[in-house]
């Protein structure tokens, strides 16, 4: 016994040693991510192409757990040990800009104002802060409608409705609550999820300057919007789903037949793909609401450089070769819409990029705000006091509207 | 005045000296806990006096006790807590009782005993994200079992129930789970403690003619009483300290922050609205209400083994 | 303990109930392992099935076949072993003092040390990393295990020492009075008749290391050094979980966790207190 554990100890600290790690000569320039297996096999390939070309500089990522994504984050600058790129939500970019964690790469970085001649202005515009650019648009997404062929074959229906008022009538013809069948679903009631129906009807948060949301969130267009799925909950076309409650997922639903429509990005497509391969995707721009022509909300992520980065220079190079084309189009290829204008339509990008860049002209950002997380929990509450009929629509988005004036500020 | 007199008097200083022994045992330990809990601990305290700063720590700013006074009065963390008393009230009896039966239960010689203590060892290391989506998939108002039983089996309701959706019964998936994971751990520490009981008291007894419940009440329970002030205080804390079935199941606080418990809301105000400060005077209050609860649970539960 | 046909009535019946208990226990469990072997497509089937309707290996072979996964299940090893040595050693010596000595600030490190098991680990999280930061241990297997020690150092002491507790000191008495030292008091009756405690503490401690997640998902970035629980967190990303994977993934992942306990849970064995008296 004693000489087995003498044994075992010795193995132990000897492969306590090994698994130790030999430091690199190069530099390195540390790239945190937090991609699905698709996107991390294209940027393996990215990485290779990077370091062909500048071969003293080697590129180390990460790929962090999304859920924790944020706290680590925030603790590795709380103590100092930050990556030197990092691939943010753009939701993040002010945040972490109004905390002086990032770079402003309009006056750091060499040739900045030429990269962005030539991205699109919305991903563009969730870098922006206070006067200066905080990232570069790395990919960027935004929602369409996806709809059961099958489903609608089967109820007669021709095509995709194409306004809001036939996305109304058409979620009601569907709809068998007990049996679990509704017209449409939501994930959740976070800004996120009615967004591209709110943005389609013309609804805003806040005014252009952000100065207030008095008159926005909750003006006529908003609580319009709001009221349209309000009506659809209470009518059972909208399942319970969004509620929470654990209910049956947007994509199972959809590809099994629980549901006949959802509004979801360009990751529905290898996801449905990928588990349900019998499943037909149509995608369809978002249905437009009353004198709007379609609208949708933009998604997406940036790429930024922590000002603790001890590689400025060679992150600076590696953030730009992110938006060269090549780039763009391996990322492309696996699943990462482009935000480089120059290369819309080429044909190595999927064939169902096609819709999203169609509704990418008229989507629309949410607020490049640092306080967006408490502005998004403001409207999320509102949504959930209307589902559960404690607060009229509009009663329910007047009180938003003081939280976000409040939010704004206090800033 | 006192206390200078006591350190200064030579019996005390050869006190310490004659215990080197002591102090060099608890050396190491104590080492790392100053470095790892104590300091952190200190740490987090100034943090919550102060709007704290991540990136330029000197920059922050002081505020008193602001922060506090801030938390005390948010009718959220109110709320938060009494869903964390709650939880903690029908957990840790729920626990202790159903551990305690089945150590009992496992403790003789039975056919297949390492299987049972397996068995009822796997909800203790799965780890909490999964179990918590099995709970939360259970109790799915679509397509969950539990819904499935209660309506269409056994006909006691009519509608499905929204159990997660609903602020207060949420809380009863939560606590199941927090019993259902809790209970192999207590057993396995009851069961270590059974060990320790002389199979002769029981024979004694028996030979005196007690009954079961006789032998349990007076032989076992006497017994195991540290271990049993042990366990309340420890699942007490477990309780006060829930955390990662809540962050899940209620997805930060659904609906309207009502669901939250302490941690899930400290968690919320610390890296969503990165409000440092604010959470960690929350993690204080937290840590500071559970140290007088475990005190008070000491002082009044423990007293001398007596044979 | 009972008559012969009280303790036969008494067995049956609790067969009964253990059996009762285990299903309620294991219901979730086996829903896992039976999803594990189902394709993506059947994970949430209602009514729900338990039986899979097409048994398949995939979800095995891709989980385990992930990069680095074989490598990420050798360091949680490693960790969870190194950690569950240091720590039993440790709080066996501090429960000692705590248990059998009488030294000045006694109580005071003992409430001390208590503190440290109230605190919720969340809480610490920042200043632990800038002082981990700045004593090298981050990225490093050797610093996880420092760090899992301090952290679990307060409940195993405190669990041992209640344990200690429960030996009657009349048998140390006895040792002293034939003539031994507290060396031998440790060695012939603390250690042997706290075998149920130290194997409790042995159990634990290595599900500690092996489970815990903020930490090392934090501490380590380096993919060839992470833990196990990072690489199961990774089977989550942001619009999907793959499920069938992760069931998978943990399945494995639970099974030296489940070898440890039954190696330890041997050393419950009664009778040994009953030699002790002897």
């Amino acid at each position: 016994m004693k000489r087995l554990s003498i044994f075992l100890i010795v193995i132990m600290l000897i492969t306590g040693m090994t698994l130790g790690g030999v430091a690199e000569e190069k530099k390195v320039v540390t790239y945190w991510h937090t991609m699905g297996d698709a996107e991390e096999e294209a940027l393996i390939k990215v990485i290779e192409m990077f370091e062909d070309q500048y071969p003293n500089i080697k590129i180390k990522p990460t790929r962090m757990a999304y859920d924790d994504f944020k706290p680590a984050l925030l603790i590795g600058i709380a103590g100092g040990v930050v990556p030197d790129t990092a691939r943010l939500d753009i939701i993040w970019v002010p945040e972490f800009a109004e905390i002086r964690a990032l770079v402003a790469l309009d006056e750091e970085m060499e040739g900045f104002d030429e990269i962005i001649a030539n991205t699109y202005p919305g991903p563009t515009s969730t870098n922006f802060w206070k006067g200066h650019y905080y990232g570069l648009p790395q990919d960027t997404n935004t929602q369409v409608l996806v709809w059961n062929k099958q489903m609608f074959e089967e109820a007669d229906l021709s095509g995709p409705p194409e306004t809001i008022d036939e996305f109304v009538k058409y979620a009601a013809v569907f709809s068998n609550p007990d049996e679990e069948i509704y017209g449409y679903t939501m994930g959740g009631t976070y800004f996120w999820a009615p967004a591209s129906i709110f943005y389609a009807m013309g609804g805003e948060v806040t005014d252009s300057e952000i100065t207030t949301a008095t008159g926005y969130i909750n003006g006529e267009k908003s609580v319009a919007a709001y009221q349209v799925l309000v009506d659809m909950y209470r009518d059972e076309s909208l399942s319970p789903l969004l509620l929470g409650g654990g209910g049956i997922g947007a994509f199972e639903g959809l590809a099994t037949g629980k549901y006949a429509m959802i509004i979801e990005g360009p990751w529905a497509h290898p996801i449905l793909k990928s588990d349900y391969p019998e499943f037909e995707v149509n995608f369809a721009l978002v249905p437009r609401g009353p004198d709007v022509t379609t609208s949708s909300v933009v998604g997406g992520e940036n790429v930024a450089i922590f000002e603790g980065s001890q590689n400025k220079d060679e992150a600076m190079l590696w953030a730009k070769f992110l938006l060269s084309e090549e780039s763009q189009l391996t990322m492309g290829e696996a699943g990462s819409m482009p935000t480089l204008s120059t290369v819309q339509g080429n044909e190595r990008l999927p064939e169902y990029y096609d819709v999203f860049m169609e509704q990418l002209k008229t989507a629309k950002a949410r607020v490049p705000h640092p306080k967006w997380a408490e502005m998004d929990n403001a409207i999320n509450n509102a949504f959930q006091y209307m589902l559960r009929d404690e607060k009229t629509v509009q009663q329910a988005l007047d009180d938003a509207a003081e939280e976000i004036n409040r939010l704004i500020i206090e800033e | 005045m006192k206390v200078k007199n006591k350190i200064l008097d030579k019996s005390f200083l050869k006190k310490i000296l004659s215990s080197k022994g002591a102090y060099l045992l608890l050396l190491p330990g104590m080492g790392l806990f100053f470095t790892f809990i104590l300091f952190p601990l200190i740490y987090s305290l100034r943090m919550s006096f102060y709007k704290w700063n991540i990136v330029n720590i000197g920059a922050s700013k002081f505020v008193g006790f602001s922060n506090y006074v801030r938390v005390i009065n948010d009718p959220i963390f109110i709320r938060a807590t009494l869903n964390t008393i709650v939880y903690t009230l029908i957990t840790v009896p729920g626990q202790i009782l159903f551990a305690l039966v089945v150590a009992i239960l496992l403790n003789q010689k039975i056919k297949g005993r390492t299987f049972f203590r397996v068995a009822y060892y796997i909800p203790v290391i799965t780890s909490w994200v999964v179990v918590t989506f099995l709970f939360e998939y259970f109790f799915g108002s679509q397509a969950g079992l539990v819904n499935f039983i209660l309506k269409d089996m056994l006909h006691l309701v009519d509608k499905k129930i929204m159990w997660l959706t609903d602020p207060i019964l949420v809380m009863i998936p939560l606590i199941l789970l927090g019993i259902w994971k809790g209970v192999g751990w207590s057993a396995i520490i009851l069961l270590a403690a059974l060990q320790n009981i002389p199979p002769d008291l029981y024979e004694a007894a028996t030979i005196d003619g007690a009954g079961i419940w006789h032998k349990i009440t007076k032989i076992t329970l006497p017994l195991i009483r540290p271990t049993l002030v042990f366990l309340v205080v420890v699942l007490v804390i477990g309780g006060f300290n829930v955390y990662v079935s809540g962050l899940l199941m209620t997805k930060g606080g659904n609906p309207l922050d009502l669901s939250h418990f302490i941690l899930t809301l400290m968690y919320k105000k610390t890296f969503t609205n990165l409000d440092f400060g604010y959470g960690s005077a929350i993690s204080y209050l937290l840590a500071a209400f559970i140290f007088m609860v475990s005190v008070i649970e000491i002082k009044l539960l423990r007293r001398k083994v007596e044979y | 303990m009972l008559t012969t046909k009280e303790e036969r009535i008494f067995r049956n019946i609790s067969y009964i109930l253990l059996i009762c208990g285990v299903v309620i226990t294991l219901v979730p469990f086996i829903y896992m392992i039976s999803a594990s072997f189902k394709s993506q497509i059947y994970t949430f089937e209602y009514p729900p099935r338990l039986i899979p309707r097409d048994p398949t290996l995939e979800n095995y072979i891709k989980a385990l076949g992930k990069d680095l996964f074989g490598r990420n299940l050798l360091n949680s090893f490693f960790v969870a072993t190194a950690t569950t040595i240091s720590t039993v050693f440790i709080s066996s010596l501090m429960a000692y003092a705590f248990s059998r000595m009488q030294f000045p600030g006694k109580e005071v490190f003992f409430y001390i040390l208590l503190l440290g098991m109230m605190i919720p680990p969340v809480m610490l999280i920042i200043p632990q990393f800038i002082i981990a930061k700045n004593l090298h241990l981050l990225d490093s297997l050797w610093g996880l295990i420092v760090v899992y020690v301090s952290v679990t150092l307060s409940m195993q002491t405190f669990l041992l020492r209640s344990f200690f507790e429960t030996i009657p000191r009349e048998l140390e008495e006895a040792v002293l009075v034939d003539g031994g030292t507290r060396w031998d008091i440790f060695r012939k009756i603390i250690l042997p008749l706290s075998k149920p405690g130290l194997a409790v503490v042995a159990i634990f401690t290595f599900l500690y290391a092996w489970n815990e997640f903020p930490w090392a998902h934090v501490a380590i970035r380096e993919g060839s050094r992470r833990t196990l629980p990072v690489a199961l967190a990774l089977f989550q990303s942001q619009y999907l979980t793959q499920w069938g994977l992760l069931f998978a993934a943990t399945t494995v992942a639970s099974i030296p966790v489940i070898i440890v306990f039954v190696i330890f849970q041997r050393y419950f064995i009664q009778g040994v207190v009953t030699s002790g008296l002897k």
